[in-house]
């Protein structure tokens, strides 16, 4: 019993780890709130979902060009969007109310295409979903393969922020901005890859959501939503906080409703996420960033 | 300073009883429409009081709304509607006492987060009790016509321009928007931030739970999914901030635009009305800060000279 929820703990705790790490490595080097990120997830699903139905292309392919694709809009937005904006000293001075209309009208944009394009019903495919016994818990194999690559990428990433001059010279960004002007950090280059990135992880995390459950084009919204709780419990622009606040949700979103009701899910998360706002704005592990 | 406040109230009260004649002369689908832009312009201007002058932006908007309209399903048929209306505000400003004091001690993101967390954290609260008491919606009968609530929003909606407008002009006003450019330097000079942000948001907060009942006698139906729904709150913003949200005539002119374009294409179009409302929120704040209203009057400078 116990295993079981466990599993199930941590393949939604890294699904939402890897959602936030996109969401918050963009605001840690940008400020920019990204509330179209659940979109970008949205995106990549559709990839999978075509890439099996129309051309029987397995998802771990469409991740291939899912990521990619994700990456790539994430560009296209830097570019056609912030880069100029951010020149303006006005738009700057409110970046994070400003971003986040900039990335709303994204998010209703992507909705709604979507929904025209491929109607707004819900669509799911079966892969891989015979049960194994797994450590004395009884699992589909499709949540297992969703453990291991969302788990791998988490690690990565880690990795990533621990020993790439990119990784270190995105961190450095994020903790001081002008800091790592001085030392000759490329900002708009390392600003760019780093939207990239974040992207790029929303749409391999989308590909691997719809391995597992049902899509549709307004299922970005919730997804955002959690994202933020995570990226709260872990700290705002704290990278690394945001895998362990994505496993932290995952334990207690898994084990709440298991000990109440599934109708409590949605309390519980606000409620969490509010008081730990109101008592640890810097987040859970957060050493006391500043506040605004 | 009053001088301002009379004159600017003078022109409100004119245009408001100018619009009394609408349900004398039009039919019940403009009289409809009527309400609609009406309502709306009630929670925008009430909206700008906090998020307008202090920065402080407010995601949460719809709580306001969707404890009025609880508050008055709860009572329908209990208490005279009179007294339901009253009611639904004051239930709102309750909560907005409450929670008001520890929201505005975070600001920025944190504050624009939080507002949204706690309006779904409300919603869901009520879905539950709502569940509890086995009540699936609720139906409103014998609720006035379109015509009774057209007057009911219209009132509201002048009480929201003038309360805005005399915010604006008022001494209050001037500490809020002191304390938007620089929260610290307005601490050290003597203003009491915490409790001005709290009378602000405490203010802006009674007409929207008022709005809210308006809106389910309107439909006639309370269900809270629909009535807490996440996109009025931002529904609310994107007008402010297309209309330009530094002044009152701003939200107005946003609202307006907004429905207009709502009666055009929801019916038949209603994504790509989604559409057209995004593109237009992301070109107002990358290329025309300031909203219409701003670019209006930069236009009617230019060719004035």
């Amino acid at each position: 019993m116990s295993t079981q929820l466990l599993i199930a703990a941590l393949v939604a705790g890294s699904i939402y780890a890897l959602i936030a790490l996109g969401l918050n490595l963009i605001y840690g080097t940008m400020r920019l709130l990204n509330v179209a990120h659940g979109e970008v997830v949205m995106i990549g699903a559709y990839v999978a979902y075509w890439g099996i139905s129309l051309l029987s292309v397995g998802p771990l392919v469409s991740a291939l060009v899912a990521i990619p694709l994700a990456a790539a809009l994430g560009a296209v937005i830097y570019l056609g969007l912030f880069r100029r904006a951010m020149r303006s000293a006005e738009f700057m001075e409110r970046i994070e109310g400003n971003s986040l209309l900039v990335f709303f009208g994204v998010s209703v944009i992507l909705q709604n295409v979507a929904s025209l394009l491929f109607t707004p019903n819900q669509r799911g495919y079966r892969y891989q979903d015979e049960i194994v016994h797994f450590v004395g818990a009884t699992v589909p194999v499709n949540k297992l393969i969703v453990l291991a690559i969302a788990g791998a990428v988490c690690v990565a990433a880690v990795l990533f922020f621990r020993m790439s001059t990119l990784g270190l010279a995105i961190k450095a960004l994020i903790q001081q901005r002008e800091a790592a002007a001085l030392v000759g950090i490329p900002l708009a280059r390392v600003e760019l890859t780093s939207l990239c990135l974040g992207f790029a992880a929303a749409g391999l995390a989308g590909v691997l959501v719809s391995m597992t459950e049902e899509i549709s084009p307004f299922m970005g919204f919730p997804l955002t939503v959690t994202a933020f709780v995570v990226v709260i419990l872990g700290g705002l622009g704290n990278v690394l906080g945001s895998l362990i606040g994505g496993l932290l949700l995952g334990v207690l979103e898994t084990f709440g409703v298991a000990l109440t009701a599934p109708s409590y899910r949605s309390i519980m998360i606000y409620a969490v996420f509010i008081a730990v706002l109101l008592l640890r704005p810097q987040g859970l592990l957060g050493a006391g960033r500043s506040r605004t | 300073m009053t001088g301002r406040i009379a004159r600017a109230g003078g022109i409100v009260t004119a245009a408001a009883l100018l619009a009394i004649a609408l349900p004398f002369v039009a039919n019940n689908y403009f009289v409809g429409v009527g309400f609609t832009l009406l309502v709306w312009i009630a929670l925008t201007e009430s909206w700008i009081v906090i998020s307008g002058m202090t920065g402080y932006i407010s995601l949460g908007h719809v709580v306001f709304i969707g404890i009025g309209a609880y508050i008055a399903a709860l009572t329908w048929l209990v208490l005279p509607i009179w007294l339901i209306l009253p009611l639904a505000g004051v239930a709102a400003a309750a909560l907005a006492t409450l929670v008001g004091y520890p929201c505005l001690r975070v600001r920025g993101p944190y504050f624009v987060i939080l507002t949204f967390g706690l309006s779904e954290l409300v919603k869901y609260v009520v879905v539950n009790i709502e569940a509890a008491l086995a009540v699936s919606g609720r139906v409103l009968f014998g609720a006035p016509g379109v015509e009774t609530l057209y007057f009911m929003a219209l009132a509201l909606a002048w009480a929201s321009v003038i309360i805005a407008v005399a915010v604006r002009e008022s001494r209050f006003g001037s500490a809020l928007r002191a304390i938007r450019e620089n929260e610290e330097a307005a601490e050290t000079i003597g203003i009491a931030i915490g409790r001005f942000k709290a009378a602000a948001f405490v203010l802006s907060s009674i007409i929207p739970g008022m709005v809210g009942a308006l809106m389910i006698m309107r439909s006639t139906y309370f269900d809270p999914l629909e009535i807490f729904s996440p996109q009025t709150s931002v529904l609310i913003v994107t007008m402010a901030v297309i209309g330009g949200s530094d002044r009152p005539l701003g939200p107005m002119l946003g609202v307006g635009f907004l429905i207009l374009l709502q009666e055009l294409l929801w019916a038949n179009l209603p994504q790509l009305y989604m559409i057209v409302v995004g593109a237009l929120l992301i070109a107002v704040v990358v290329w025309l800060p300031g909203g219409i209203y701003v670019r209006l009057q930069q236009m009617i400078t230019a060719a004035a000279r």
